[in-house]
C-alpha cells in the first residue's frame, strides 16, 4: 500500500480539488492510505487543517518533513511546476491536478524532471477515464468505425466561478485530451474563438478548430454558462463526442451511464458506476507497479501544446500551428 | 382568385414546390418549362396537363403567369431572375440565390427597382425546427443569442458524376448549393451581421471529388457571437440522417439534439430514424412567399439572399486558402 500525502489545496482561482476530489478518492482506496497533509506555499492553511483533522493524519509544514511514497498535488497553479518538480527530484511518486502547470515551457521541464526521476507522474487528465469514453475508446480502436476522418466535442457547464485564467485554460484541457487518447493522434493546428458571455471577468466560452495528424479535423466547444436550475454550481450539463469514420459513426453522450430522477422538488442525475477520480487512482497504482502509467506527462505536453497554440491564434485571428 | 405560378425546371425539388402550389389555395400551378423537352412534357403531364415550354421567354409571356419559382441549376439563377425580374412577375428561387455575390448583388438590383417580389427558398427557415428556434429566441427565452451549433449530416444523395452539382462551376461548390442553408439559418437566428467565415472541406466519398461533400464552417459574428456549422452528404452508412442544433444566450441555452425529434426504428436491416410528423416547410415557405405578394413580410429577402452567397464564397474561399476569410473581403 502507498503512502499518500496530500500537498496543497488550491488551484485555479477559488478551486480546491484536494478536498472536493483528491483526498475522498484517496482515502478510499484500497492501495492508498494518507499520512499526512501539508498546505501549499501562499495558502491560509485552514483547508490542510481541516483535512488534517477529519483524517486524523499530522498537517506538516514542508513536504520535505513527511515520510510518504505519493504525492498528490494541487498547490495554487503558479506554484505547481515548482512543487512538482521538487517531489520528483525527492523521488516522490505524483499525481497532479490539472493543469499540470501554467505554460507549456513549464510543462516541458516537468516532462524532463520526470523522465529523470524514474518516477511516475500523472496528471489529473481524468476525463478520458469515464465509462462511455473508455468504451468509445476501445471501439475506435478496434475500428468500429473505419477510419476516423473528424470529430465534435462539447464540454459545457453550468454556473459556478469562471476561472480567472479563462476556461480555455481550465476546462478545455479535458475534452482535447479525451479526444487525443480516443483518435491517438495529436493536434497539428488550431484556430479559436473566444466570448465573454456569461461574465465580464475572462473568457467563459471557446470554440476550437482542430487539425490532426492524417487530414482529420474537429471542433470543440467549451464553456461555463449562467447557473441552470436542478444543476449544481459547475455541474456539466453537456459533455459529448461525435466521431465519424470511413465506415460509421459514433456518438458519445457522457452525461451517462446514469440515472434520471424526477421528484416533486427537482430532477437531478446520479451517476451509475466508478467515478473517474476513482480510475484515475487506479491507473496511478498501475503505474507505480510497472512504471509507465496510462496517463503521462507527455499527454499533458501535447494539450498544453494545444491550448498555448489557441491562446495565439486568439490573439492573431488566424490558425495557428502547435 | 388564386395567383398563375409558372415553375422553370423540372427536377426532384421542382416536385416539392408543386406538391406545396397543390396543397394551396392561393396559387396554383400554370405551366413548367424545362430545356430538355422530354423531362418538361413529362413533368407537366403529371402535374394535370400544364402548359409547357422549354424556352422560358415564351413561357413569360404567357397571360396566366403572375410568378416564378425557379428550380435550375444553380448557375442559371441570376440569369433566368433577371428575366423574370424584366417580365414583371414575382419570383422565389431556389437557394443559393446566385452562385456568384456579383451575380447575387445583380439580381437583387433587379427586383428592388420594380415592385415584384423577390424571395429565396432557404427552407430550412420554414422547418419546423428552424422556426421553433427562432420563436423561442424571440420570445427572450434564453437572452441575447451568443453562440450557434448546427449540424445536418447524412449520407451521399446525388446521382453519378453526371450530375451538375458536382461541378463547381454550374452549383458554386457544396458551400453554395447546401451550405447557404446552415449560413443562413444561424445567420437568422444569432440575428447578426458576419463578419468572416472559417471553414475546412473534406472529399470524402472520392478524392476525384470537385466538390467538398463536408463542411465545417464556423461563422463569426460583429457582435463577438460564434456559430458552427457541418453540412454533410460524405457520412456512412448511408442512410445517416443526423440534424443536431444547439443555441447559448445569455440567460440560458436551447438544444435539440439527433434524437430530439425522430423515433428509432430497429428492423431486420439494422437501425433508422423515424421523423416525427410535422408541416410541410415547402408549403411554410410558399405561403410566406404569397404573403409577402399580398403585402406582408417575406420569411427571406433579397438581403438575406446576397448575404447567404457572400458567406457561401467566403466558406469555398477559405477552404481553398486555410484562413478565415472576411465578409468585407468577398462583398468588395
Amino acid at each position: 500500500m502507498s503512502r499518500v500525502l496530500l500537498v496543497g489545496f488550491a488551484g485555479i482561482g477559488g478551486q480546491d480539488h484536494q478536498t472536493a476530489m483528491y483526498g475522498p478518492a484517496f482515502e478510499k482506496h484500497p492501495e492508498f492510505t494518507v499520512v499526512g497533509v501539508c498546505a501549499g506555499p501562499d495558502e491560509p492553511g485552514s483547508a490542510a487543517k481541516t483535512a488534517a483533522g477529519r483524517l486524523d493524519v499530522p498537517q506538516y509544514e514542508s513536504f520535505d518533513q513527511a515520510d510518504f511514497d505519493v504525492a498528490s498535488v494541487a498547490v495554487g497553479l503558479p506554484h505547481r511546476a515548482a512543487i512538482i518538480t521538487q517531489l520528483l527530484r525527492a523521488g516522490k511518486h505524483v499525481l497532479a491536478d490539472k493543469p499540470l502547470a501554467a505554460s507549456l515551457a513549464e510543462t516541458e521541464a516537468i516532462a524532463e524532471a520526470a523522465a529523470l526521476s524514474k518516477r511516475v507522474l500523472v496528471p489529473a487528465h481524468h476525463q478520458r477515464l469515464h465509462g462511455s469514453i473508455r468504451s468509445a475508446t476501445a471501439a475506435l480502436g478496434a475500428g468500429r468505425v473505419g477510419l476516423p476522418w473528424n470529430v465534435q466535442a462539447d464540454f459545457l457547464v453550468a454556473g459556478g466561478d469562471v476561472a480567472p485564467t479563462g476556461e480555455l485554460v481550465n476546462l478545455a484541457l479535458y475534452p482535447v485530451d479525451v479526444l487525443h487518447a480516443m483518435l491517438g493522434l495529436s493536434v497539428t493546428r488550431v484556430f479559436a474563438r473566444s466570448g465573454r458571455y456569461w461574465n465580464s471577468e475572462a473568457d467563459d466560452f471557446v470554440a476550437l478548430m482542430l487539425d490532426y495528424a492524417h487530414g482529420v479535423t474537429g471542433t470543440i466547444t467549451v464553456g461555463r454558462t449562467g447557473a441552470a436550475r436542478d444543476t449544481q454550481p459547475g455541474g456539466l450539463t453537456k459533455h459529448r463526442y461525435r466521431v465519424s469514420g470511413s465506415h460509421g459513426v459514433l456518438l458519445v453522450d457522457a452525461l451517462k451511464p446514469a440515472l434520471d430522477l424526477h421528484t416533486a422538488d427537482a430532477q437531478e442525475r446520479r451517476w451509475i458506476g466508478p467515478g473517474t477520480i476513482d480510475a484515475l487512482l487506479d491507473v496511478l497504482h498501475r503505474g507505480i507497479q510497472t512504471g509507465l502509467p496510462d496517463i503521462a506527462v507527455t499527454d499533458a505536453v501535447h494539450t498544453h501544446q494545444v491550448i498555448e497554440a489557441a491562446e495565439r491564434s486568439l490573439r492573431s485571428g488566424a490558425p495557428e500551428r502547435t | 382568385m388564386t395567383l398563375g405560378v409558372l415553375v422553370v425546371g423540372a427536377g426532384f425539388i421542382a416536385d416539392e414546390h408543386i406538391r406545396a402550389l397543390s396543397a394551396s389555395g392561393r396559387a396554383s400551378l400554370v405551366g413548367l418549362v424545362d430545356t430538355v423537352a422530354d423531362r418538361a412534357a413529362a413533368s407537366a403531364g403529371s402535374h394535370g396537363g400544364v402548359r409547357w415550354d422549354t424556352e422560358l421567354t415564351a413561357a413569360l409571356t404567357w397571360p396566366e403567369v403572375d410568378a416564378v419559382v425557379v428550380c435550375t441549376p444553380n448557375d442559371s439563377h441570376a440569369e433566368i431572375g433577371i428575366a423574370v425580374a424584366a417580365a414583371g412577375k414575382h419570383l422565389l428561387v431556389e437557394k443559393p440565390l446566385a452562385t456568384t455575390v456579383s451575380d447575387a448583388q445583380a439580381l437583387a438590383a433587379h427586383f428592388a427597382a420594380t415592385d415584384r417580389v423577390l424571395s429565396v427558398a432557404h427552407t430550412h427557415r420554414c422547418y419546423d425546427y428552424g422556426r421553433a428556434v427562432k420563436d423561442a429566441i424571440e420570445d427572450g427565452a434564453i437572452g441575447r443569442p451568443v453562440f450557434a451549433r448546427l449540424a445536418i449530416l447524412g449520407g451521399w444523395i446525388w446521382p453519378d458524376w453526371r450530375s451538375w452539382i458536382l461541378d463547381p462551376a454550374r452549383s458554386g461548390g457544396h458551400s453554395l448549393h447546401n451550405g447557404v442553408h446552415l449560413l443562413d439559418l444561424v445567420t437568422w437566428w444569432l440575428d447578426d451581421q458576419p463578419i468572416s467565415v472559417f471553414a475546412r472541406g473534406r472529399k470524402q466519398t472520392a478524392a476525384e471529388l470537385e466538390i467538398y461533400d463536408y463542411l465545417e464552417m464556423v461563422v463569426s459574428y460583429e457582435n463577438g457571437g460564434t456559430a458552427v456549422c457541418e453540412m454533410s452528404r460524405a457520412h456512412r452508412p448511408g442512410s445517416f440522417a443526423h440534424r443536431d442544433v444547439s443555441v447559448y444566450g445569455s440567460d440560458g441555452t436551447l438544444a435539440q439534439e439527433w434524437d430530439g425529434e425522430s423515433s428509432l426504428l430497429f428492423s431486420e436491416s439494422g437501425a433508422s430514424t423515424v421523423p416525427a410528423a410535422g408541416r410541410n416547410g415547402f408549403a411554410v415557405q410558399l405561403e410566406s412567399w404569397l404573403d409577402a405578394i399580398a403585402g406582408g413580410q417575406p420569411a427571406t429577402s433579397p438581403q438575406d439572399g446576397v448575404l447567404a452567397v457572400a458567406m457561401g464564397v467566403a466558406a469555398e474561399r477559405s477552404i481553398a486558402s486555410g484562413e478565415p476569410i472576411t465578409l468585407a473581403e468577398v462583398l468588395s
